[in-house]
């Protein structure tokens, strides 16, 4: 990618304290539970009540996330408008879907259905802030919100002046349950901060709704540079050791040269033999911080954003942290949904 | 006829979620729509879908529900125009 991509804004809601004041700040929050949940805001400053009553929480979060994001950035109607999400609004979906079965597929609710579209959270972005331009939405699984990011980059390189880029998923119980059957998550019950000591088949579930304003001109106020992506689906451990450093070198750049790798490690060890390709890379891991979840990527790439503008790691998020960094200008990140979608991000202090 | 009234009012807040909303705060004949209650198209189909759901009454014709659902007091007198005598 030859066109540039700052971070100008960003906003994000999720299982941390990282919506309001100074998130680099706060105190980790620690849930007993393989599932964590996000930490609402107060969405009344955000959202009128009389649209407010018909949303259900994915949608006020990602609609919050989103207008806080353009509020931080300056811009009031971006270029476009580009999200990614796994599994769009659940409750929703599972709301229709329980409607169908109850009442017969017969007088069936409008609002669940219409809400349980992917896209539902881009249309009210849209219909909030007035904005009539490029509209999209990706979903692709563990590569929907970098599908959303690398779309991003490519209008930013075609001349939109300004795109606003997020993703957003939730997890409900009975999800959480489907997805439990089929190994998804630890069959012990583990709190988050201590993620690390288990390593066992599955991980935690998570959530979390993130947005970015992306610019090609750099500002004072920019976060950090997007530098690069690159996405892998289902490598093999031999194609993954070659990948990692020529994606590197394609940047200009070798293994000396990351300063901190912020790692998908999820103590999952049906999977975690990828992450041997970062032995040697100093590396932090984040799930424990946000659960596993699609679109987490997204999450890493805030908290890399986060570290790189305020040129220090939160180190009350991250006790394995031994010692801050001498520098930090470049942070890669390495992370992959459930062995299937494999991605590298890099990003470079302004 | 005033018990169906009331029985309306919660559960039209109930169905659209009016959160802020007390079945006293509905007067009776205010509009449902545009100044009154200030509800919009989408609410009139989830209207649409409690007549159906609470009452067993399908409004087939949109221009007949437009009719139905200006206020509580026409909703309420066509759930009962419908029912056995």
């Amino acid at each position: 990618m030859k066109g540039k991509c700052y971070i100008q804004g960003m906003a994000a809601i999720t299982p941390q304290h990282t919506f309001e004041g100074d998130p680099m700040a706060q105190p980790m929050v620690v849930t007993h539970g393989n599932m964590l949940s996000c930490a609402e805001p107060d969405y009344r400053s955000f959202i009128a009540p009389n649209s407010l009553r018909r949303m259900t929480r994915v949608l006020k979060m990602g609609l919050t996330a989103s207008l806080k994001c353009l509020q931080d950035s300056g811009i009031a109607v971006p270029g476009a408008i580009v999200t990614g999400t796994g599994k769009g609004s659940l409750q929703d979906t599972e709301r229709f879907i329980k409607e169908i079965r109850d009442y017969q597929e017969k007088a069936l609710n409008p609002t669940p259905f219409i809400q349980s579209t992917y896209n539902a959270v881009n249309g009210l972005i849209a219909l909030q802030q007035k904005c009539t331009q490029y509209n999209n939405t990706f979903v692709h699984r563990g590569f929907s919100f970098e599908h959303a990011l690398l779309d991003s980059m490519l209008l930013l390189h075609e001349g939109t002046a300004d795109v606003l880029a997020g993703a957003f998923d939730e997890i409900t119980t009975e999800h959480f349950f489907i997805k439990g059957r089929i190994g998804h998550w630890k069959k012990e019950t583990i709190s988050n901060d201590k993620l690390y000591d288990h390593p066992s088949p599955g991980t935690i579930s998570g959530e979390g709704a993130v947005f970015f304003a992306l610019t090609p001109v750099v500002t004072t106020q920019s976060y950090a540079q997007i530098g690069g992506l690159q996405m892998l689906y289902k490598p093999s451990p031999e194609k993954l050791n070659i990948a990692l450093p020529k994606f590197l070198q394609q940047h200009g750049l070798q293994a000396a040269d990351i300063d901190l790798v912020l790692t998908g490690e999820n103590a999952d060890t049906n999977h975690a033999h990828y992450y041997e390709i970062l032995n040697g890379y100093p590396q932090l891991p984040f799930k424990h911080l946000s659960g596993d979840y699609e679109t987490v990527g997204a999450f890493a790439m805030w908290l890399a954003a986060q570290i790189l503008k305020h040129q220090q790691i939160p180190s009350q998020w991250f006790p394995m942290l031994q010692q801050q960094p001498a520098k930090l200008r470049n942070i890669l990140i390495y992370n992959h949904f459930f062995g299937e979608q494999h991605t590298f991000m890099l990003l470079h202090a302004v | 006829m005033e018990e169906l009234k009331q029985k309306l009012k919660v559960q039209i807040i109930e169905a659209l979620n009016l959160q802020d909303t007390r079945p006293e705060d509905i007067d009776d004949n205010a509009a449902l729509f545009g100044d009154g209650l200030g509800l919009d198209s989408i609410d009139s189909l989830e209207l649409m879908v409690l007549l159906e759901r609470q009452y067993q009454i399908k409004v087939e014709d949109p221009r007949e529900g437009r009719k139905i659902l200006q206020s509580v007091q026409s909703m309420a007198e066509f759930i009962q125009s419908k029912q056995p005598a």
